[in-house]
């Protein structure tokens, strides 16, 4: 059971940022709620007394989204269903609505931010693959003399281990900075034991881009989550594909390869497995997800025939 | 401690109330406002019992803070009609009979109608994908889907209204589709649970369970917590003023532990205080020195000499062994032209109903201790509790709450005894509400087993003789093991006709978590180990099996395995009917494959996806362009 003695509700940044920076010891952001409510039960945290809680969302300062330099300037306050629901977003974060639909269930959507999952760095955490892939950065504030000083960190570094950030004491997770991705094609993938509200053993974000015909790889964009303690950039598997004629069999060589590059912090035979497949799964997949180009693979006669 | 106001419209009127901060929203609509429609399944999100709007968005009200509630707009499922009205999704509830237990229910008709709201020509995939969010362990989906799409029609107008009447019944009700009288009830969420009523003066009980498997109780100190400001009472087994002891069959299980305890989670102490989070933080305060004994888990190792004994009067840990003997197996095995020998095991299961248990107990001005629950075996209930609180059997009373589920995990009375010793320690009302994960270890479970098993057969397919050998693990306590001991060496066999066999099933106590009734009483375990020899029997013989099936079903005048004779069978009709149903390709196992011709059937269920409506919005989108 949580139980804390205060609940604030700050207004705008500054005044978040100043109560954060004065919160007694043990005290914890909020954002959604909807990780650290559960947690705080019989067989995991137990029973948890707080001294203060500052929830983030009735900031106006990290709401909604903006454009800036072809990256998306995603508020805090952005929550999942967000990728459901808004077309532009939908549109250049082609991944995200893929990582979304699987992610907890259209209630839990509503409230959980991308921001709050990202900073509690689970390493199974949906939104990390895709954030990744999406060469993420988080931008972190927090006063200095009474001015908000802002910093930006790429996600993928910004994770360091199973609940562990780069995040200072004193500081807010104000935004998440992605690339935006018109004209990819997205997937996600996730291997768990229910359809809904279930959390990942393994997944992977996907974004690729091909030539107007179809037939080459022109940008790839692949990221692994649950397969170590961190993030996982597949850099080498995404060279290994650009600039090359798309074929099923490439796919699966790399995806192979991608394998073995890949550690774990248990049952490492079934997530080799998992690798594999989920590669694999999410070319195929983001390739078919490409708006209107038609793909054409290189052994695609062979693969009817046989 | 400083307190937190709520302004916020909830249901159409303004509300303005101080709370205590940490409160959920959850804790906010039931406690302050006593809209107890919204149920608490789990507290952990994953149930939907608990949605509600916030906003005109639908989320779960347990993992939302109250004061984020502060300034918005709430509607919860009191709210959807005007008092004693319901709307067309209600009434397709009830029309479809979407609703048993009904304690899911609530919050089905909120996820149902947020789904309709966001999107009113949601398709069937749709309507799935966001109705995922919540869980129902009884009325089944089917009906609850069936409700949506009526009521999606008549909302949409393209079903009359008359569709949500009731279905005329001509002259039989056999057959007719007859609504639930207690659904408006349901559907409304006005029907009170046993978490959902209240009582003037009522404190909050919470129980101290034991950490370890099995350990000698040294010593329990609860003077901190008893001096508490808040605490009314501390209970232990010292309590107890009549002969402790109850059970289904043997009354082993005490109250609260005595001397000693015997699986994770066995309740040693409960306090009884003004609030839930005062009651809480007492139980930290109770010391209790345990010695460990060494662990009995494996039910294999359970009568092995030397074992550890779990009950000093069942030094072989055997809680009922139950022996069925017809013909000469001996003969049998030797008339056969084959025999077939394997084992099977079944795992612990959890009901999981979506009402956690919970109870009040009061004593009322003549002395009667009065015990409110969702017990599924009231008059035991009561006997056995006047024993133990040696009252007269007229001084206690029974009251059962509606049942959010049980499926057999509520026929134990593992709590109520708490309760009334609170409430005739203090002689005020007490109420305990089990958290999800209090229901999972302490509430009883299905019996993991292991069967043994020969059958000998002839190549026509006549099973010639059976040794059907069963050990389940019955847990720390008896429970219902007796019964379904019975019942699993009574199904033993399955429907077919076996002239010898030799049936055993045992259980035994072990310190794991108590085994009891669940849903088939032990049918279950015995029948997955007997069809599944029946399938490995067609495939040694090169038949079909459903053949095999019919050459040994019991037919009228079969004589079952306990030797009653049959005067109904009906067997034949079920497999003509199965077999037809399931587009069965005939043949021997041996056939089974990817060839097969009745796989994929337009029936069939077709693996799970989600994202229908990212693909459907970028559709849509690109028209409503073309048209801007």
């Amino acid at each position: 059971m949580l139980t804390y003695d205060v609940y604030h509700m700050p207004t705008s940044l500054e005044e978040a940022l100043t109560l954060w920076a004065n919160a007694a010891e043990g005290s914890r952001l909020v954002s959604g709620a909807t990780d650290i409510l559960p947690w705080a039960r019989e067989g995991r945290a137990g029973d948890v007394h707080l001294p203060e809680m500052v929830d983030v969302t009735r900031i106006p300062d990290i709401d909604g989204y903006a454009f800036e330099k072809g990256r998306i300037r995603l508020g805090a306050n952005t929550v999942y269903q967000d990728f459901l629901t808004d077309v532009t977003l939908m549109r250049s974060l082609p991944c995200m609505p893929y990582c979304a639909i699987w992610f907890a269930d259209d209630q839990i959507r509503e409230q959980a931010s991308l921001t709050g999952n990202l900073v509690n760095a689970s390493p199974v955490a949906d939104g990390t693959p895709a954030v990744v892939a999406l060469n993420g950065e988080i931008e972190l504030a927090r006063l200095d003399g009474g001015q908000i000083v802002r910093r930006r960190v790429p996600v993928v570094d910004f994770i360091t281990g199973p609940g562990r950030t780069q995040i200072a004491q004193d500081e807010i997770a104000t935004a998440v900075i992605v690339d935006a991705c018109n004209g990819f094609g997205g997937s996600f993938q996730k291997v768990g034991l229910r359809r809904s509200l279930v959390i990942s053993v393994a997944c992977c974000a996907a974004l690729v881009k091909t030539d107007r015909d179809g037939r080459v790889f022109e940008d790839v964009r692949l990221a692994l989550g649950g397969v170590g303690p961190s993030p996982i950039r597949m850099i080498e598997t995404e060279n290994s594909l650009r600039g090359e004629r798309i074929s099923h069999a490439l796919i699966e060589q790399v995806a192979q390869a991608a394998a073995d590059r890949v550690g774990s912090r248990s049952r490492q035979e079934y997530r080799r497995e998992v690798v594999v497949n989920f590669i694999r799964a999410a070319l195929e997949d983001a390739l078919t997800n490409q708006p209107d180009i038609d793909v054409k693979f290189e052994d695609q006669e062979e693969q009817i025939n046989a | 401690m400083p307190k937190l106001r709520i302004e916020a419209e909830v249901n159409g009127r303004k509300v303005n109330r101080e709370t205590e901060p940490h409160k959920r929203l959850l804790d906010f609509l039931r406690d302050d406002l006593n809209l107890t429609g919204t149920k608490e399944g789990c507290g952990a999100g994953e149930c939907g019992t608990c949605s509600v709007f916030v906003d005109g968005k639908l989320v779960k009200s347990c993992l939302m803070p109250a004061g984020k509630a502060s300034g918005a707009k709430i509607e919860t499922i009191e709210g959807l009609a005007k008092p004693g009205d319901l709307t067309p999704m209600q009434r397709a509830f009830h029309k479809t009979g979407a609703s048993q237990c009904g304690y899911c229910i609530p919050g089905m008709v909120m996820a149902a109608t947020s789904a309709l709201r966001e999107n009113p020509q949601a398709d069937i995939e749709e309507i799935k994908e966001r109705l995922g969010g919540n869980i129902c362990r009884c009325t089944g989906y089917t009906k609850i889907f069936e409700a949506v799409e009526i009521a999606k029609g008549v909302i949409a107008g393209t079903v009359p209204e008359t569709a949500l009447e009731e279905d005329t019944v001509d002259d039989s009700f056999i057959g007719a589709n007859v609504r639930r009288l207690d659904a408006p009830s349901k559907v409304s969420g006005r029907l009170k649970y046993a978490a959902d009523i209240k009582m003037p003066d009522m404190l909050q009980m919470q129980v101290l369970r034991s950490p370890h498997a099995h350990a000698r109780i040294l010593s329990i100190d609860t003077s901190e917590a008893e001096a508490m400001d808040g605490v009314a009472c501390v209970i232990t087994a010292q309590d107890v003023p009549g002969t402790d002891g109850f059970g289904v069959f043997v009354h082993d299980q005490p109250i609260m532990a005595r001397d000693k305890v015997r699986h994770v989670g066995e309740a040693v102490a409960a306090v009884a205080a003004e609030d839930l989070v005062t009651a809480r933080r007492a139980l930290s305060k109770i010391k209790v020195e345990y010695e460990e004994l060494p662990g009995l888990f494996d039910p294999g190792q359970a009568m092995d000499p030397g074992a550890p004994v779990i009950h000093d009067y069942a030094r072989d840990n055997l809680i009922k062994h139950i022996p069925v003997r017809k013909g000469d197996v001996t003969a049998g095995f030797a008339e056969a032209d084959l025999i077939l020998e394997d084992d099977f095991t079944t795992q612990q299961v959890e009901h999981a109903y979506l009402e956690p248990e919970a109870g009040i107990a009061y004593v009322d001005p003549d002395d009667v201790v009065v015990v409110i629950s969702p017990s599924q075996n009231i008059s035991h209930h009561r006997h056995m509790l006047a024993e133990i609180i040696a009252k007269p059997i007229n001084k206690v009373r029974f009251i059962m709450s509606p049942v959010g589920g049980g499926f057999g995990g509520k026929e134990d009375m593992i709590y109520q005894g708490m309760l009334a010793l609170a409430a005739m320690k203090t002689h005020r009302p007490v109420q305990l509400n089990f958290t999800r994960e209090e229901s999972l270890i302490a509430s009883a479970k299905r019996h993991p087993s292991r069967v043994h098993y020969r059958m000998g057969v002839k190549w026509d397919g006549r099973v010639t003789a059976i040794e059907f050998d069963m050990l389940s693990d019955g847990g720390a306590f008896g429970m219902s093991s007796e019964g379904v001991m019975r019942k699993a060496a009574i199904l033993s066999c399955g429907p077919y006709e076996v002239h010898n066999l030799k049936v055993d099933t045992r259980v035994v106590y072990t310190n794991n978590t108590p085994s009891g009734a669940f849903r088939t009483f032990g049918g279950m375990q015995a029948q997955f180990a007997t069809e599944s020899m029946m399938d490995m029997a067609a495939e040694a013989l090169d038949m079909d099996p459903f053949e095999i099936r019919r050459v040994n079903m019991m037919k009228i005048g079969a004589k079952t395995h306990t030797q009653q004779t049959l005067e109904t069978a009906s067997l034949d009709r079920v497999m003509d009917a199965a077999e037809q149903a399931s587009r069965w390709e005939k043949g021997a196992p041996r056939v089974r494959g990817a060839t097969r011709k009745d796989l994929n059937g337009p029936d069939t269920r077709q693996p799970c996806t989600l994202g229908a409506r990212i693909k459907k919005a970028s559709t849509d989108s690109d028209e409503s362009e073309r048209v801007a």
